[in-house]
């Protein structure tokens, strides 16, 4: 036999059939080693309650694998589509585009390549809709050395004539390949154009966001439209691909230099992020954020894989000591227990990897519609799929190391002396501490058995909390949001404003918006467009800048500080907060040099105002007459006397008609009502996209609640059977758990109400980086809360539905015979 | 065997397990409790050695210390020339996976795995015998205590009788020299407890060292040697008939 000694750790035996004292058979493990059949026998004689931590992890990992592929698969998108269609690295807005300049900025060894564009705002009608269209000219669309357009359908190059229409604002113009626009162009006559193609433009943010039709077209139809021939925009695309925005902005500022030495005047340049697709940083800050509570998501599981690991050691303390009395060392129960959790984490990977990958790949056609990627036809990463397979294996394994290590380090005298749970004496204490005299020993009962096990309690409370403080902090945002766009919205008294693509005289408008019926108010703004020109030569982006008459009475934007402007000619500047963020140096007394129109003038800033998310400063309308030498106009705003949108929309119908009459043409018309719907719909899938990790960190926590309650009943097998023994029903046994769950679902609620004002301020400052910051409201509404009560109950009731059950199908004699 | 043990220089004649001053002291909330106390005592190979005593004498205490479950207190244990007091926790694994089988009162087999995969449990966790070779050996020893036809059965499924034969042969599995038996016909009935005895009886002769705490005067009239507990002390050692 002293041969059969030698050590083989690879062979296995062969055991074909397993059979169980009642005659039944279980599945049959050949060729695995007793201490695996062992660990594989024990996972699937608790299988429901093995089975519920495996969903719950399962549902973390879902949520967690959607997301990383969803960003994955959009930054390898980025890469093959955005970075390869080679983006345009700066723009530069220029009296004219002449060959010669062109060839001048091409020589530069800087540049990679220049192209000439005009782009100009019209007017489209499509389907009785006036919506706003961007047109865009190229001097040569065969060009394939900047910015690449992919052309879908239909002709490409748009010729003299037709359009062809961007895809992301497609669905927006409602508008189809061979259909007629209708497109003007200020004050020109309409000219109809055939759709001719669709094409996309990854470089542009969608148009179905922007509300904008773009269109291509050919510098012919420009001049069908009524314009001179020319272009006014460089864009050029710098030689260095690794170049950061201030290398680009460096090299941007030579060529705008050489062209001004050449006679031309450089008005704008325009240095977006390189390598970022415009809405890029909002996309990866909402993903990060919801990265940040999938990661959460993930540390609940975890907290579950403790519970459940720390109660299966407990229940086999003596077999441990029996293992370890015949010789098996603490690293090989370890090794058998981490296998355990391993089991756990590889079936709760499985079954979240095809969940997973459609949620993440539909997330991410979502994200690529709003960055206006195609990811048809783009695999997610094989490292994204291979890191959520080792993460979802691994995860109960790292959660389970400690409980393993300490269970198993247990000696075998400790552990052969082993009794079980033996709180009952200190169960009492806390009965007597709490001074339930008039409460029912039964229901005594299942308050002391909710706080036995400590350390499970505490960790079942904080996945119950970490779920509902994620629900009631996105209740808040959503509050929040609804509140600052209500707010935001509530500044603007007029029913409807009409956009003008030249100035007219404030009187002359004004007079034919009185005579028109239902017209109540009108009043005139000029809006112009400004930089900041900065003292190193560099200039800030567009601002938005607001002409109000002495009068204005149809915009009230809240003052934060400061004074509020005159009708005076003086130019002084009220700003809204979010310019103030994203120009530090600004306060009140400030003077600030703007570029308006090309012409340099010199603003003081006299106050603060509130107004949502937008950039814009506010003046007089007498400050901008500078520019013309009279005050004008390019806006019109009117309250209505009818209040219905039919009636609106017919008031605008006959007052765009006496405008056009009088020979001032309506580029487009808006209603704030239509835009605040629209902008607080677009806030609010923000807000749902965060609050949805509540709902999947609550689906979690109900399943940790059901897993608590199981390993409950389990341990306390025999006292259900002295209880059955002693003449408690089965109705009895089902409310004692049913109580015991409620009691600590309802901590559970308790404690994440002051756990949401954390969640909130994080949920605000989330929200605050990818769209607009918000007032803090820290506090849980009342209505949350009550709904959050109400939703812990129902999930309480279902956690302990099955454990109830499981509980009231135990004998008296069986469990009385339970070790 | 663990390197780092200390071993003594011994020959077959050498008692196999030698106690020298042993003592073990419990501490408890009531103050320290001294469970076993000056342990002078040899046993040789071959010997089937029965230890009696009333509740809370110390045989378990005793028969721990000979598994190396528990540690000396005080003094020193050595068996087959290893100094166990000397040993970590994971060389005492080691050791007692080779030199000694442990047969509880309760039996103590895992409601998990099969009679069979219980007796191979053992050979699994030390690595001992081919792997291939692990399911025959454990239906040879099942065979050797009667019970071969139940293999495939759970535990679930055994008389308590028929249970502790499997004890006995999962404590055989790696072939120990020494064999322990804590109270092993406490839950058996008369005929299932001679039968036991008679089994263990037959292993002592066959060259193993046979040694078990017992109140059971028909273990007691099968050993060759009786040891007698009182508050931790031994007050007695007989030679018995059979001895």
């Amino acid at each position: 036999m002293a041969d059969q000694l030698a050590s083989d750790k690879t062979g296995v035996d062969q055991i074909g059939v397993d059979q169980i004292g009642d005659g039944r058979r279980r599945f049959a493990l050949t060729g695995i080693a007793p201490r695996w059949r062992k660990m594989l026998r024990d996972a699937w004689l608790h299988k429901a309650r093995t089975l519920l931590v495996v969903l719950a992890i399962a549902t973390g990992l879902v949520a967690a694998g959607a997301l990383l592929d969803a960003w994955a698969l959009v930054q390898h998108v980025t890469d093959a589509s955005y970075r390869a269609s080679l983006p345009v690295s700066a723009t530069l807005q220029i009296d004219s585009v002449d060959a010669d300049a062109l060839a001048a900025v091409r020589a530069l060894p800087t540049i990679a390549a220049a192209r000439a564009r005009r782009s100009v705002l019209a007017t489209a009608q499509i389907n009785g809709a006036h919506p706003s269209a961007l047109l865009f000219a190229l001097d040569d669309y065969s060009s394939q050395e900047i910015a690449r357009l992919q052309p879908e359908t239909g002709e490409w190059p748009p010729r003299d004539g037709s359009i062809v229409i961007e895809r992301s604002s497609l669905t927006f113009s409602a508008a189809s390949v061979g259909q007629a626009i209708a497109l003007t162009v200020g004050d020109k006559p309409p000219q109809a154009l055939t759709v001719s193609g669709i094409a996309r433009d990854v470089s542009l943010a969608p148009g179905w966001m922007e509300n904008l039709v773009y269109g291509f077209v050919s510098p012919g139809t420009l001049v069908t439209l009524g314009l001179p021939a020319g272009f006014h925009e460089l864009q050029i695309r710098v030689r260095d691909a690794t170049a950061d925005r201030d290398a680009i902005r460096r090299i941007a500022y030579e060529v705008k230099t050489l062209l001004e030495r050449s006679g031309h005047t450089v008005t704008n340049v325009d240095v977006p992020l390189p390598g970022q697709h415009i809405h890029a940083p909002q996309m990866d800050s909402l993903i990060l954020t919801q990265g940040a509570f999938s990661l959460l998501t993930l540390l609940v599981c975890g907290f579950l894989i403790i519970n459940l690991i720390t109660a299966t050691l407990a229940s086999q303390v003596r077999e441990i000591g029996v293992m370890k009395s015949f010789g098996a060392q603490t690293g090989q129960l370890v090794a058998m227990y981490l296998g355990f959790a391993l089991l756990i984490g590889v079936l709760a990977t499985l079954l979240a990897l095809l969940p997973s990958l459609l949620i993440g790949r539909a997330y991410a056609a979502l994200k690529g519609e709003m960055l206006n990627f195609p990811i048809d036809g783009y695999a997610i990463p094989a490292w994204a799929i291979a890191l959520q397979l080792v993460v979802g294996a691994l995860l109960p394994v790292i959660a389970a190391s400690l409980p393993v290590l300490r269970g198993c380090r247990l000696s075998v005298s400790a552990a052969l002396r082993d009794t079980g749970i033996a709180c009952l004496g200190a169960n009492a204490r806390r009965q007597r501490m709490i001074g339930v005299g008039h409460i029912g020993r039964p229901l005594l009962l299942s308050i002391g058995n909710a706080f036995r096990r400590r350390q499970r309690l505490l960790l079942t409370l904080l996945v119950l909390a970490s779920g509902g403080a994620v629900y009631l902090g996105a209740a808040n945002l959503r509050e929040s949001v609804s509140d600052s766009v209500g707010y935001m919205f509530s500044m603007l008294r007029y029913d409807v404003s009409l956009r003008f693509s030249s100035p007219y005289p404030p009187a002359q408008i004004e007079a034919v918006a009185s005579a028109v019926a239902g017209v109540r108010r009108a009043e005139t703004w000029d809006v112009a467009r400004a930089n900041i020109d900065f003292s190193d030569g560099t200039r800030s982006g567009v601002i938005a800048l607001i002409g109000l008459p002495a009068d204005s009475t149809l915009v009230e934007p809240r003052l934060i500080e400061g004074h509020s402007i005159d009708g005076s000619d003086r130019k002084n500047l009220v700003v809204s907060s979010a310019l103030l963020k994203h120009q530090p140096g600004l306060t009140i007394g400030s003077t600030l040099a703007l570029i308006i129109d090309g012409k340099p003038s010199s603003w003081s800033v006299i106050g603060v105002v509130e107004s949502g998310p937008q950039k814009l400063a506010y003046t007089s309308r007498a400050a901008l007459a500078f520019r013309s030498g009279a005050e004008s106009a390019t806006t019109l705003v009117i309250a209505t006397t009818p209040r219905g949108v039919a009636s609106q929309l017919d008031v605008t119908q006959r007052l765009r008609a006496a405008l056009v009459a009088s020979g001032m043409p309506v580029a487009n018309s808006q209603r704030p009502a239509e835009s605040q719907k629209a902008y607080e719909d677009h806030m609010l899938m923000v807000v749902q996209f965060l609050g949805v990790m509540g709902w999947v960190m609550i689906a979690v926590g109900g399943m940790g609640l059901a897993s608590t309650m199981s390993l409950g009943v389990l341990e306390r097998t025999r006292e259900i059977g002295v209880l059955r023994a002693i003449g408690a029903r089965h109705r009895d046994i089902m409310l004692m758990l049913q109580v015991e769950c409620m009691v600590i679902a309802l901590l559970g609620w308790l404690v994440s109400i002051p756990l949401s004002v954390p969640m909130s301020s994080a949920l605000g400052d989330a929200f605050g980086r990818i769209m607009f910051e918000l007032p803090p409201n820290y506090m849980p509404n009342g209505e949350g809360v009550v709904r959050w009560l109400a939703m812990i109950v129902v999930v309480s009731i279902l956690a302990c539905a099955w454990p109830a059950l499981r509980a009231t199908r135990i004998s008296a004699a069986t469990a009385l015979s339970y070790e | 065997m663990p390197a780092s043990a200390t071993v003594q220089p011994r020959n077959v004649s050498d008692p196999l397990i030698v106690l020298r001053a042993a003592g073990k002291t419990y501490t408890t909330a009531a103050g320290e409790f001294h469970a076993l106390a000056d342990i002078d005592m040899e046993i040789r190979r071959g010997e089937f050695m029965t230890i009696i005593g009333q509740s809370g004498s110390g045989k378990s205490t005793l028969l721990n210390l000979l598994a190396g479950i528990d540690r000396p207190s005080s003094g020193e244990v050595f068996v087959d020339g290893v100094a166990l007091h000397t040993l970590s926790e994971r060389e005492l694994s080691i050791w007692r996976g080779r030199a000694v089988g442990i047969v509880f009162q309760f039996f103590q087999l895992l409601p998990t795995l099969t009679v069979a995969e219980n007796v191979m449990l053992p050979m699994d966790f030390c690595n001992r015998w081919l792997a291939r070779a692990r399911r025959a050996r454990a239906l040879s020893l099942l065979d050797s205590v009667g019970i071969a036809d139940q293999a495939d059965k759970f535990p679930s499924a055994l008389s308590g009788g028929q249970q502790q034969r499997v004890a006995v042969a999962r404590a055989l599995a790696n072939a120990p020299p020494i064999l322990l038996a804590d109270e092993p016909t406490g839950n058996l009935d008369s005929r299932s407890s001679r039968a036991l005895v008679q089994l263990l009886r037959e292993r002592a002769d066959a060259g193993e060292t046979v040694i078990l705490a017992t109140h059971d005067r028909s273990v007691i009239e099968q050993a060759s040697r009786s040891l007698t507990l009182a508050d931790g002390r031994i007050v007695d050692i007989e030679a018995s008939a059979r001895g």
